[in-house]
């Protein structure tokens, strides 16, 4: 993507707000320098979701209960729907998009490895919460890794699966394996409706 | 055998779908977005009850950007939803019945417009006396909520003479059990896109658990023919049943053909609470009666179901109720009676376990009382009442026979959980006082000790004296299917796509419950092809054939049946075209890795096959769920069985229940995806854990007082035991031909009454009300003062709740 894509982006402005503040974010998304004309109480979800398109932040809640739309703000992990825009002003945001490049990571292939996930949606978030520990310890415990998820629902799993990829990441047991192998070809099960 | 990755082997494979939701490129339909959109959003109702006067859209319409604001005077169709009566308005006309009732929708440029249109919008309302029970729905001076009055469904099954039965007990055991008002709480609140076409057709992107389902429904509204509609229901983030009768699609679908222009919804976890379904919540009685060796002799049941404010599916989960309240036990006198009775509370519905998992707590909790009430060992008592193979099902009719419960039985009698019951069984006193002619409800006064001064391998490790340790265990016979009386049809399609795949399609959904996985692996098993051969095509009216819902655990079930059928077509077709392509007779042809095989050798390639034209290679089945031959509404033909053993923690200083560990044994066939399989049993344990500990929708006078994820909890990371096995028992008679039978639901049922007899066995008390309160479980400190005593008597404090 291109920064200066990125910088013509204008947002809808609030139909009734009592006091219109023109207000002009600049902080990083991904490694990239991003300027918006926003709100500056302007959620980070919303300008993540709706203004720059990254809808693999999630969201569920909406009060920092649920762990959907974690993001790491300044390297921490932050619910982005408590978040504003001035909260932002000149700090790096990462989302699950910014996580990997071609390959995947260790906490995501964890998490295919173990069936760690099925419906898919607190995952991302779930994926962040985790990164968010391996930056504030390389080789973290098993309850170090538990209590980075404790801010993560997940209503599929019953979290067993994800015990079993904090137990694998926990041991660091990274490998290829041949399941990862196998992904080859598969094609999408779905038409294709995002323009 | 015990399901993990090691066993499993190759076959525990990532989930196609995988590396898509890891990487948050997948796509919900919720993340969808359209040039042109506009923003949908819906005015509910402020009130449980009350008449509407007047509603006044002016103010709202004159807005700018707001494009579309719609009333019941702006549905073409029928005003009306509903799977099974369409009794519930699209928008009101002139009264709403619960706080979730919609009145007007808006589409405007943008949310914060949608917001304050909505607040323009004036609602004259007078308010009505709202009836918040069934009890109170059911009283003679009680308003009608409907023309019908508010009784919307009637059970009632008997066989035998309860009544005579009874007289010739030895022990009866009689108490009222109640749930809660579950959530379903799926992480993806209801949303989707929809976007009118320029030739007046309409494509919805909605999640649905029955997308066909959805067209026919929203034809209705929309007085379009269904063949105008595309509905596009896949992926979708979670649903449990919640997403499976209509929520948000008519209102997105009036306001973008009233607009012209694509519509999107996203609800707000609040409108999702006020407006979405729950299970319901269930007053159970039971009395039952068992012979002096401890043979169930009679069973009457009594179920009194909160279905809310409109049908949805509220009569079949009362008819499955009905049904599961037999259970898996051999009783020759049974009378069972339900009534499922509306209210002004939010509207109940389908629910994984579809009120199989409210009766089972009760049943089980009568299995238990008898079995202390007898003296006898727990699990014992229900293998002296099981089933055998060639019994006839819950409601006498006849089913495939199977000898799941036996197999599960034996499982749970021989695991490690269940061996640390043993050592602790209950006070002699306390079964002394019990063995009586009537066990009346709460009886359980008891003095207890619980670990029996220590004994036990789980005693030893712990010391305090107020933290209790306690095993229980529980056995579900879990109906799939719809059951007889209910259409429930089936079918697929297979066919070599132009680019050479082996493409298949069925109206089903992935919901996340790994359906994709489980076609890969059972059209790997059929074709022996590669994986990157095959092309999946799942919800999507417009590309998949009907296949019915995928709900009540038969999708699994309805998949591989309908393969079966299309597979010695589609094989013998493909050979037949490689035949005259390379000039080898057929019988020496087989399908294989990216190709058609002779031996050693790939002589064709599907992508060649496919360039010569597919005509001719599509196949198309259509069937309907195998139902018992037997004419009992509701009775189905094909169970799973299941057994769980829980261990429990108690802290009688807090109240909190701590779950140690859990194992499941299923039978439910040949499992065919492991990890799904796993995943199911272990999301269900989840499901189940927070339906017996936590979990409640509380209302208040028909208001919701939880009301978003802080209010309304669900297990945590923190919440569950670390230690969950599975066992799948796959044996089936030699002669079924019905192959795997459904898991979605039957690991969300048993736990709850595991882990009520295990809080019994640590506290001495019984549980007969979920979720299991604190305040029940809590001791004075003053009890444990005297921690040199040998032994500490708990009173029952608990039981004057019951």
């Amino acid at each position: 993507m291109e920064n200066d894509l990125l910088l013509c982006r204008r947002v809808n402005g609030r139909v009734a707000s009592p006091m219109p503040s023109p207000f002009t974010l600049t902080f990083t998304v991904n490694g990239q320098t991003v300027s918006l004309e926003v709100d500056p109480t302007r959620r980070l979800l919303d300008i993540l979701r709706k203004d720059l398109g990254l809808t693999g932040t999630k969201v569920s809640c909406e009060i920092g209960r649920c762990g959907a739309c974690t993001v790491l703000l300044d390297g921490k992990p932050a619910n982005a729907c408590l978040i504003m825009a001035y909260q932002c002003a000149g700090k790096p945001v990462q989302t699950i998009e910014g996580v990997a490049d071609e390959d995947l990571n260790a906490i995501q292939r964890a998490f295919l490895e173990e069936g760690a996930f099925q419906c898919g949606y607190c995952t991302p978030g779930m994926i962040m919460a985790l990164e968010a520990v391996f930056r504030q310890k390389p080789k973290p415990t098993m309850e170090e890794l538990k209590e980075g998820l404790t801010g993560n629902l997940c209503r599929c799993t019953g979290y067993s699966g994800i015990v079993r990829a904090l137990d694998r990441l926990s041991r660091r047991r990274v490998e290829s394996t041949r399941a990862i192998d196998r992904l080859g070809s598969f094609r999408r099960a779905w038409p294709d409706t995002q323009r | 055998m015990k399901l993990d990755r090691e066993s499993a082997g190759a076959r525990w494979i990532v989930r196609p779908d995988g590396c898509d939701k890891v990487t948050g490129k997948l796509n919900f339909l919720t993340d969808l977005s359209f040039p042109g959109m506009v923003y949908g959003t819906i005015l509910r109702s402020p009130y449980p009850h009350a008449r509407i006067k007047a509603i006044r859209t002016d103010a709202a319409a004159r807005l700018p950007g707001v494009v579309a604001v719609i009333t019941h005077r702006d549905v073409p169709g029928v005003n009306r939803f509903g799977i099974m009566y369409p009794d519930q308005p699209v928008l009101c006309e002139d009264r709403v019945r619960f706080v979730g009732d919609a009145v007007a929708a808006v589409a405007a440029e943008s949310e914060e417009a949608a917001g304050e249109a909505l607040r323009l919008i004036e609602v004259e309302y007078e308010e009505l006396p709202v009836i918040d029970s069934p009890e109170a729905a059911l009283a003679p001076e009680a308003p009608r909520l409907h023309p019908g009055g508010n009784v919307l469904h009637r059970t009632h099954y008997e066989r035998g003479n309860v009544e005579g039965a009874f007289r010739r007990c030895a022990v009866i055991v009689e108490e009222t059990y109640e749930t809660p008002r579950q959530m379903h709480a799926y992480m993806e609140t209801e949303g989707g896109l929809f976007v009118p076409g320029p030739d007046g057709k309409l494509a919805v992107y909605a999640p649905t658990q029955h997308g066909y389902m959805d067209r026919m429904q929203l034809a209705r509204i929309l007085a379009m023919p269904e063949t105008d509609i595309r509905v596009v229901s896949s992926p979708i983030g979670g649903s449990f049943g919640g997403k499976d009768e209509l929520n948000i699609q008519p209102y997105g679908a009036l306001l973008a053909l009233c607009c012209g222009r694509p519509v999107k919804i996203h609800q707000s976890r609040w409108e999702s609470v006020r407006a979405g379904l729950k299970r319901h919540p269930m007053k159970i009685a039971m009395k039952t009666g068992v012979d002096a060796d401890g043979r169930l002799l009679a069973h009457r049941v009594r179920i009194l179901a909160d279905t809310g404010a409109y049908a949805t599916l509220g009569a079949p989960v009362l008819q499955f109720a009905t049904e599961h309240a037999v259970g898996p036990y051999r009783i020759p006198h049974v009378d069972v009676e339900g009534w499922a009775v509306y209210t002004n509370n939010g509207v109940s519905g389908e629910f994984r376990g579809f009120g199989g998992n409210q009766v089972v707590f009760a049943l089980e909790g009568q299995m238990d009382r008898l079995a202390e009430a007898l003296g006898m060992d727990a699990w014992e008592f229900r293998r002296i009442n099981l089933r055998g193979m060639d019994d006839p099902g819950p409601l006498g009719q006849r089913v495939a026979p199977t000898d799941g419960a036996r197999h599960v039985w034996e499982t749970i009698r021989r695991s490690s959980l269940w061996e640390r019951r043993s050592g602790r069984t209950t006070d002699r006193r306390a079964e002394t006082r019990l063995h009586q002619r009537d066990v009346s409800s709460g009886s359980g006064h008891v003095d207890v000790r619980p670990d029996n001064g220590g004994s036990g391998p789980a005693a030893a490790s712990f010391s305090s004296p107020w933290v209790r340790r306690g095993v229980g265990a529980a056995m579900v016979m879990h109906g799939c299917g719809l059951g007889f009386g209910i259409p429930d049809p089936a079918g697929g399609r297979i066919g070599l796509s132009a680019q050479g795949n082996i493409q298949v399609a069925f109206g089903h959904e992935e919901f996340g419950q790994g359906l994709l996985a489980s076609l890969q692996l059972m059209i790997q098993d059929l074709f022996a092809c590669d994986p990157g051969d095959i092309e999946i095509i799942l919800g999507d009216t417009d590309r998949a054939p009907h296949s019915g819902s995928s709900t009540a655990s038969r999708t699994t079930s309805m998949v591989w049946q309908a393969l079966h059928r299309l597979q010695p077509h589609f094989s013998r077709a493909v050979c037949e075209r490689a035949s005259t392509m390379s000039g080898i007779p057929v019988s020496h042809l087989r399908l294989g890795p990216g190709g058609v095989w002779a031996g050693p050798e790939r002589v064709v390639r599907y992508r060649e096959i496919a360039e010569k034209g597919t005509e001719g290679l599509q196949f198309e089945t259509q069937f309907h769920f195998p139902v018992t031959p037997d004419a009992i509404m509701g009775g189905h033909y094909l169970y799973t069985f299941a057994g769980v053993v829980t261990e429990v923690e108690v802290n009688l200083l807090t109240g909190q229940v701590t779950v140690l560990g859990v194992e499941h044994a299923v039978a439910a066939g040949p499992v065919v995806n492991p990890m799904g399989y796993l995943g199911q049993i272990e999301g269900g344990n989840g499901m189940a854990l927070g339906f017996a500990l936590m979990e409640d929708a509380v209302m208040d006078g028909s208001r919701y007082v939880t009301t978003n994820l802080d209010t309304y909890l669900i297990p945590t990371i923190r919440d569950v035991p670390e230690r969950i096995e599975v066992y799948a028992i796959e044996d089936l008679p030699p002669n079924d031909n019905y192959g795997p039978r459904g898991v979605g639901e039957v690991g969300s049922v048993g736990l709850a009454p595991a882990i009520a007899a295990a809080v019994r066995q640590a506290t001495g008390t019984w549980i007969n009300r979920l979720p299991i309160s604190r305040e029940q479980l809590m001791r004075p400190i003053s009890t444990f003062l005297h921690e040199n005593a040998p032994m500490v008597s708990v009173p029952d404090v608990g039981k004057e709740e019951g």
